[in-house]
């Protein structure tokens, strides 16, 4: 009887093992579920990602002596650029055409620093996580056109002109879609200097500078049903 | 904090005047500086962002046009389109500036004893319409021809087919979509029974491989690529790139397998056969929803005019497929495909492995084959045995060139023997197309007459005395420009060009009519991933420009045919669409309505019950599957897709003693197609200047060619001269030169071959055999 006992619970327990064996065999053999997308999404505010990108490097941009000699100017930053929100094009020769910017770009414009070629720092980006960069930036080869053009660039934002009040902080004056990340083009020795933070060290730049834009979908003007 | 001795004396001062303006305004309550700051501030407020797909390539970017004062002053990423998320590529942040140049056509002109007389736009439509009747009346219907394009936007081909096919009844109209998409859409055809791609776009963000076969992805299909190498790097997918030159795609993939032109064939074949022999076929698969088939074999490559051919498939039975492959193991394909018997293991083994997701992708170098309706059938066998299809992250991914190549091409049917649904083959396609064009069904002819290339000939031959490009370059972009150049330059043709520019193609015209780009109208876009997309007209066309799809209802309304089009010039864009999707109706193939399209940046079609299908042919995405089991290829009558065994041939013509070299042309990312739009944009020209030749490092050394050397390159039909480029943005294969043909300065097309796909008809311009000298 103990006999039969014994040998039915190791019975009970050897189908227990088969069932859930089984069972967590056939869950691991079937495929993720993939959602089916009905509506496609449309965001209401720009993108936020990489915000604080570089915020690891404040501190360092706020201790940083100036180096005056080799600063930019905001006129030479749109320089090379087709329309005030266009990729730049590369202003310097290119050691490989084929390369990827992981083995070549990024390798001084990830972090800048000074170029002593150039006699410049290098400018930084702030989407080092693209790396086919020669998808958006392309050099220029020759100063002649195919043909001329009636094209003329539209004059980009000043400076100094863009905060609303007296002593408010100033607005964003441009669009932000590619470059959310504010360190990258206004702290250190790269950035333009009429537009270089005097406060990096402040990360949350969005909590006081505000865009300027119609990047948002426009809702109209509200108006009150009444008049009370 | 700053250290800066000069920025703290100007702090200073800012300070001072900051506190003077501040006394100012206590002892004056009344003055307010807020509105004096807010009137500067920056103009990048009022911009007026419209949203539309990008005038280039086939992946239909969404973009966001900046519009100031009428003028369209920027573009930026459309971050609500699903396929780009905000990104573009260099061509698509400047493309609106090609607009502005000096030398648009903005006025009709028309040819009076050699010299262009600019003509009211009326006089020159008048001219079109009485040239083209007289010709009908003189010659027949069948002498005279309409070629448009991939980038025509839908409605544009709509009113062409309906124009030529319903109501002057003639089915001389073929399209430039059948020198780079044909052989996709026969491959469709034989394996499926149903054009275009059964995944979409977000298989990039499932699958575990990327198999690119022939495809410089990141030139040429970049927001894509970017995707891809985002998934590389995020998650470790892999890239693997299978091509004939190393090029910028092969230095980010993970691994680069080189094989000898026209060899991919034999490779594909090779692949099934390890697949079959180490038992990965899934078989329940396989049985289920596949059939087995052969076809014709030596068909010739169509060198000779009025060539014909129609394929007589056969069908067989799965012993029979694995004992065809016995000639395609790996180890007799290596040796003339110069692809290692490991590497031929290590790609069969990526689709091989079950628990693998695997997306293959191709373009131009599959389609651009004289085989290319079987290589694009390999590809599929490939899938078909693993079963890895219509599944996230698992499919053959046909990649599209054009705009709407899919679009208008494809959808609509601007081919020769398409209608806007099925073929004029066929009676009942061609009672439906009857019944919607409100015309007699006998006027729709039943018999396809010219593609492409043979339309070309018999305007050449002088068979052809009529023809009308819209939104095409033929003289630069159809293979062996030699003689098509002298051809339509006879005077037995009467040669009418609608364009934005002028082109190589508009030099040989008697009249040229000005057209709208892309902003100046309203139109809609169909992308790779059957993405409908619709835009807005943004900013008014300079001069008397029209836009191509109102020029041709013009023309049809002074030939007669006025009650076939009674379309309103403001809004016959949407009210042809509308008429249009009657064609599509049903769970197959339904179109998304326009307010549909306006709202959001596009649909893909099937769009059933206001839901896009992601997937076809699996029942748990595509509601068209009516056969109860897990898969449907519906476009089959039995429901199962095709296996097909496809042999590897040779190509027409490979070098010899006295051609030594293969040459292959394609693009570079800087440039669209011909470049007539491209090189007008500043930035794009100064980066690529000019076309050039390439070399292998060492083939160079042997001729002793050195970088920027001009270089003859020459083949049986005709030469061009270009610099030489040695290891800079393409490495070409020993004994390989490669040319882009955007430059119309150096016609690398007069020297290409018009061998083509004898199913397909899509010419080869990949392979051809040159010779090459300094000069």
């Amino acid at each position: 009887m103990k006999r039969l006992g014994i040998i039915s619970l190791f019975v009970l327990l050897f189908i227990g093992f088969i069932t859930i064996w089984h069972f967590s065999y056939k869950q691991g053999l079937e495929e993720a579920y993939v959602p089916i997308n009905t509506e496609e999404s449309i965001t209401l505010i720009p993108s936020e990602k990489g915000v604080f990108r570089r915020s690891e490097h404040a501190l360092d941009y706020a201790k940083m002596p100036i180096d005056e000699e080799h600063q930019r100017s905001l006129v030479e930053y749109y320089e090379n650029k087709a329309f005030h929100g266009a990729p730049p094009s590369i202003p310097h020769e290119i050691v490989s055409e084929r390369n990827m910017g992981g083995v070549s770009c990024l390798k001084c414009h990830e972090n800048g620093g000074f170029v002593s070629k150039f006699s410049a720092y290098a400018p930084v980006t702030p989407h080092p996580e693209m790396v086919n960069c020669r998808q958006c930036h392309v050099p220029q080869y020759t100063d002649k056109l195919f043909k001329d053009t009636n094209y003329e660039k539209v004059q980009a934002p000043l400076v100094g002109v863009n905060n609303a009040l007296l002593s408010s902080p100033p607005v964003i004056p441009h669009q932000i879609q590619m470059k959310e990340n504010c360190l990258s083009c206004h702290a250190g020795p790269s950035a333009p200097k009429e537009i270089r933070v005097s406060h990096p060290e402040r990360v949350n730049c969005r909590q006081c500078h505000v865009l300027n834009n119609k990047e948002i979908k426009d809702i109209g003007v509200f108006k009150r049903a009444s008049n009370e | 904090m700053y250290t800066s001795l000069n920025n703290r004396r100007s702090f200073i001062k800012k300070m001072a005047t900051l506190s003077a303006m501040t006394a100012a305004a206590t002892m004056f309550p009344g003055i307010i500086f807020a509105e004096e700051q807010e009137r500067n501030l920056p103009v990048g407020g009022d911009l007026d962002w419209k949203k539309s797909p990008c005038r280039f390539c086939g992946v239909g970017c969404g973009i966001l046009v900046g519009v100031e004062n009428g003028k369209a002053v920027a573009v930026k990423g459309d971050p609500n389109s699903s396929v780009n998320k905000g990104l573009l590529c260099v061509k698509g942040y400047h493309q609106t500036m090609c607009i502005q140049s000096k030398d648009r056509l903005t006025h009709a002109l028309v040819k009076k004893n050699g010299t262009y007389v600019k003509t009211p736009i009326n006089e020159a439509l008048d001219l079109v319409a009485s040239k083209m009747k007289e010709t009908i009346e003189k010659h027949g219907k069948d002498s005279v021809a309409m070629y448009t394009s991939g980038q025509s936007t839908i409605p544009e081909g709509y009113v062409a087919s309906k124009f030529m096919k319903g109501a002057i009844g003639t089915n001389n109209l073929d399209c430039n979509a059948r020198l780079c998409m044909a052989s996709a859409v026969a491959g469709f055809l034989t394996s499926f029974g149903a054009d275009e791609p059964m995944g979409c776009y977000e298989d990039f963000d499932y699958a575990d491989y990327y198999v690119t076969w022939g495809n410089n992805m990141a030139e040429m299909h970049p927001i894509l690529f970017s995707r891809m190498l985002s998934q590389k790097n995020n998650r470790g997918a892999k890239i693997i790139d299978f091509a004939t030159r190393t090029t910028r795609s092969s230095m980010a993939s993970n691994k680069s397998i080189l094989f000898e032109p026209q060899t991919d064939l034999a490779v594909g074949n090779a692949i099934c056969y390890e697949i079959i022999n180490n038992g990965w076929v899934n078989k329940s698969f396989v049985e289920k929803y596949c059939n087995f088939s052969k076809g014709l074999t030596n068909m010739g490559y169509g060198l000779e005019d009025k060539y014909k051919f129609k394929d007589k498939p056969e069908k067989i039975n799965f012993d029979e497929y694995k004992a065809f492959l016995e000639d395609y193991t790996p180890e007799k394909v290596a040796k003339y495909s110069k692809v290692s018997v490991k590497d031929i293991k290590y790609l069969a083994a990526i689709f091989g492995d079950p628990n693998k997701k695997v997306m293959s992708l191709w373009c131009m170098g599959v389609n651009q084959h004289t085989r290319g309706t079987w290589m694009n059938n390999i590809i599929y066998n490939i899938h078909l045995l693993t079963g890895k299809i219509s599944q996230p992250g698992n499919g053959p991914f046909s990649l599209t060139g054009q705009p709407s190549a899919c679009g208008t091409a494809r959808e609509v049917g601007t081919f020769t023997h398409k209608l806007p649904k099925g073929v004029v083959m066929n009676p009942k396609h061609r009672a439906k197309a009857a019944k919607i064009w409100k015309v007699p069904v006998e006027r729709i002819p039943a018999k396809p007459t010219y593609h492409a290339t043979e339309m070309f000939r018999a305007v050449d031959r002088g068979d052809i005395k009529f023809i009308w490009t819209q939104v095409v370059n033929p003289l630069v972009s159809l293979p062996r420009t030699s003689r098509f150049r002298p051809g339509m330059e006879k005077e037995s043709c009467f040669v009418v060009v609608s364009d934005v520019f002028p082109t190589p193609t508009s030099d040989v015209a008697d009249v040229i009519l000005p057209a709208s780009w892309h902003i100046e109208k309203s139109g809609l876009y169909g992308n790779s991933e059957r993405r409908t997309q619709h835009w807005d007209k943004m900013v008014d066309g300079p001069g008397e420009t029209t836009p191509d799809a109102w020029m041709t209802i013009e023309v049809a309304k002074r030939m007669g045919y006025g009650d076939l089009f009674p379309y309103s010039e403001e809004n016959h864009a949407e009210e042809i669409y509308n008429e249009y999707r009657q064609f599509h109706a049903g769970k197959k193939h339904e179109m998304a309505p326009l307010e549909v399209l306006k709202k959001q940046s596009g649909a893909i079609w099937p769009y059933v019950d206001g839901k896009s299908t992601q997937w076809r042919f699996n029942a748990k995405y595509d509601p068209a599957c009516s056969n109860g089991k897990d898969f449907h290829f519906y476009g089959k009558p039995d429901g199962k897709a095709v296996i097909w065994q496809r042999p590897f041939e040779p190509a027409p013509e490979t070098p010899d003693k006295e051609y030594p070299f293969w040459l292959n042309t394609g693009r570079v990312i800087e440039h669209w197609h011909t470049g007539s739009m491209t090189r007008r944009i500043p930035v794009l020209h100064k980066a690529m200047p000019h076309a050039y030749v390439e070399f292998h490092p060492d083939d160079a050394k042997a001729l002793g060619i050195r970088n920027g050397e001009n270089i003859k390159v020459t083949s049986r039909r005709g030469s061009c001269t270009l610099p030489a480029s040695i290891n800079e943005r393409g490495l070409p294969t020993k004994g390989q030169v490669f040319v882009p043909f955007f430059d119309e300065n150096m016609l690398i097309n007069d020297v290409t071959l018009d061998a083509f796909c004898p199913i397909s008809k899509e010419p080869d311009y990949k392979k051809c055999a040159v010779k090459v000298e300094k000069v």
